[in-house]
């Protein structure tokens, strides 16, 4: 994709890695977040309005959408960067997104890849969240770059071993009645 | 005669996750895209249970917990908090604003029915 690049003059310089299951949201012009993926997908969502951005990585349970499963713990993902940037001063009207990963790595996991990529597209579509740049799919690794602040995002296809992904791990959160 | 439940969710994805997973128990689902929506549809819905998220546009939340409180025909109207949220002093503020339960998402369909069913019928 065309715009997967950062102008060098206003590189970031202090890196915060996201991995899988986590989250990252900041306003820090001096920040760029970082991740690594194989069948992962990242969100990357910014409000250049307010100059604030953030990247999740997750990996959903099931390729087959196993009873809702997927779709609970994907929202929850999303919804939890979502909540993040909002807290920031970030309005929702405003999010910008890009997408990255999902590929079917060689040996791992069939085509769990696919399903993600599908529940991040369905997901921006339902939420009316603009996509404006993804790389998604394949079988290659991506290391991915993302200045919070711009939305710029700089993605690199790598020949090198991505951690395993830890797949039906989703958290079902509590229930406590006063 | 089916629970009613206004559900107030400003994630459309959420909102149909609950539409359907509450349909299913039996309940009569209605939706509201946040605080303000929520508020304005409750006398027409006239719910059994209100089901709120904290993290909305316009009025979160807490204001929709401090209007329905405020109205002295509905200080027994069970509120459920369904938030990513999971502080304990959110959880505070909630109770302490009158609410009946947290949940706390990705929910689990059974738990949040049989949550529903008992604070209806307390």
């Amino acid at each position: 994709m065309s715009d997967h690049s950062f102008n060098s003059s206003a590189a970031p310089v202090r890196s915060r890695l996201v991995v899988q299951g986590e989250f990252e949201v900041s306003n820090d012009p001096g920040i760029v977040l970082t991740t690594l993926l194989g069948s992962c997908v990242a969100t990357c969502l910014c409000d250049p309005a307010a100059g604030v951005g953030g990247m999740n990585h997750f990996l959903l349970a099931s390729h087959d959408g196993g009873a809702g499963a997927n779709e609970r713990y994907g929202s929850y993902a999303m919804e939890v960067l979502i909540n993040g940037l909002l807290k920031l001063g970030a309005r929702k009207s405003r999010l910008e997104a890009k997408i990255f990963g999902g590929a079917t790595m060689a040996g791992r996991m069939g085509r769990i890849g696919e399903a993600n990529c599908a529940f991040a597209r369905d997901y921006l579509d339902t939420e009316k969240i603009p996509l404006v740049s993804s790389s998604l799919g394949g079988d290659r690794a991506r290391r991915l770059r993302y200045v919070p602040v711009t939305g710029q995002a700089q993605m690199l296809f790598v020949a090198e071993a991505v951690p395993a992904a830890r797949a039906a791990a989703a958290p079902v959160g509590d229930v406590d009645l006063f | 005669m089916s629970l009613k439940i206004l559900a107030i969710d400003d994630s459309r994805t959420i909102r149909e996750m609950l539409r359907m997973c509450l349909a299913r128990a039996g309940f009569d689902v209605h939706t509201a895209e946040d605080g303000v929506a929520g508020l304005d549809c409750l006398d027409a819905v006239d719910p059994d249970v209100v089901i709120t998220d904290i993290n909305m546009p316009r009025l979160d939340g807490f204001g929709v917990i401090t209007a329905i409180r405020e109205n002295a025909e509905r200080t027994a109207l069970p509120i459920l908090v369904l938030t990513t949220e999971s502080a304990q002093d959110l959880k505070q503020r909630a109770r302490e604003s009158g609410v009946t339960g947290w949940v706390v998402k990705p929910f689990d369909d059974v738990k949040l029915i049989a949550a529903i069913r008992r604070i209806a019928s307390t």
